[in-house]
């Protein structure tokens, strides 16, 4: 059954956690680095698998706090870093060097504002927007209640509005 | 999708009122092309979204992981295998419990009832006839061997033997010549 676990529910959520470990460190590495770290201990605690009442979410705490204590010894808090390669793969569309730049500037300031997110809502965030997580399933992850959820997802949306009209208003 | 969608969608978005389903909708308008000038402003929410969510393992991970896995424990392969067929060779073990079991059950209680003596006749006066049949032969025998041994005995007299001789052989425990004598 403990094998069973580990391919039926552990491995497929290696894509999400790793995003989530992403989203804390913003390193492709060290994210790599932690999602690694993270499996083999939930491999090495298997004989406990049985007493978790919700493996998945368990998975999802281990992430967030194996990454959280990642981010504390990398001795820069590193939000806002995007790798340039990337960004110029996404805004393929647009090439003309002014809208590119234009973008580039929002970009940054969503970045920015991201990194301006208290913990809970950067992480509530993350696993709404990103991972499409219901409100329930993001509670069970994070070890918070539903209404904290709601709340801080509506804070860090409200944030975002804010800050892409004042972008908006400046133009 | 026309406008007034997007600005009630966008409205109940930003209050967390919209579904996950919905919130994929929004998503899937801001990253087409042609996203109407009003809603451009939000554009850069919505591809740093879809950005964040095209993020994915390098391609070497898996190969790492299981490389870090193996280094965890060499020999572990053996070991996954017992695991994986632990439930099975439980159940293999509790048949074969119970199948010994019941086979010896089986035997032990056919054994028991098999009868120790059969009856084999029908007409009791055969039975009879046979039995004192059996019981002739075997006092016949007897009898036989009665005779054969009391023949033995007066060969030995016959032969006069000089017992007093053979016992001078065996001085520590000497046969009472009295008793040999009054024999004869």
């Amino acid at each position: 059954m403990n094998i069973d676990s580990f391919h039926t529910v552990i491995l497929p959520l290696k894509d999400k956690l790793f995003r989530l470990a992403y989203g804390i460190v913003r390193e492709q590495a060290e994210a790599e680095d932690i999602l690694q770290d993270v499996l083999l201990k939930l491999w090495s605690k298997r004989d406990e698998w049985n007493y978790i009442e919700n493996l998945e979410a368990y998975c999802f705490r281990v992430t967030k706090n194996t990454a959280l204590d990642r981010l504390a010894s990398m001795a820069v808090r590193k939000t806002g870093v995007i790798d340039p390669e990337k960004e110029n793969l996404f805004f393929v569309d647009n090439r003309s060097p002014h809208t590119e730049m234009e973008r580039k500037e929002q970009r940054s300031a969503i970045d920015q504002s991201i990194g301006m997110l208290s913990e809970n809502q950067r992480l509530v965030f993350t696993l709404r927007e990103i991972e499409g997580m219901s409100y329930r399933e993001i509670a069970e992850a994070l070890a918070i209640s539903e209404d904290l959820v709601k709340i801080s997802l509506h804070r860090a949306r409200q944030k975002m509005k804010e800050i892409l009209s004042v972008y908006h208003k400046d133009e | 999708m026309n406008s007034e969608k997007i600005n009630s969608l966008l409205e109940k978005y930003w209050n967390c009122e919209t579904s996950v389903q919905e919130e994929k909708e929004l998503q899937t308008f801001f990253s087409g092309n042609s996203v109407p000038e009003e809603f451009r402003q939000y554009v850069p929410l919505f591809s740093y979204i879809k950005d964040e969510q095209s993020i994915s393992l390098s391609d070497g991970f898996s190969e790492r992981l299981q490389n870090a896995f193996g280094v965890e424990g060499e020999g572990k392969e053996r070991y996954i295998t017992i695991r994986i067929f632990r439930p099975l060779l439980r159940i293999a073990v509790s048949v074969l419990l119970v199948v010994g079991m019941g086979v010896s059950f089986y035997f032990i209680s056919k054994q028991d009832n098999r009868p120790q003596f059969v009856e084999t006749f029908e007409d009791p006066n055969a039975a009879m006839q046979h039995a004192a049949y059996a019981l002739e032969k075997l006092s016949h025998a007897l009898r036989k061997s009665e005779t054969a041994s009391v023949e033995t005995i007066q060969f030995i007299d016959d032969l006069d033997i000089d017992w007093i001789a053979i016992d001078s052989l065996n001085k520590d425990n000497p046969v009472e010549i009295d008793s040999v004598e009054s024999e004869e």
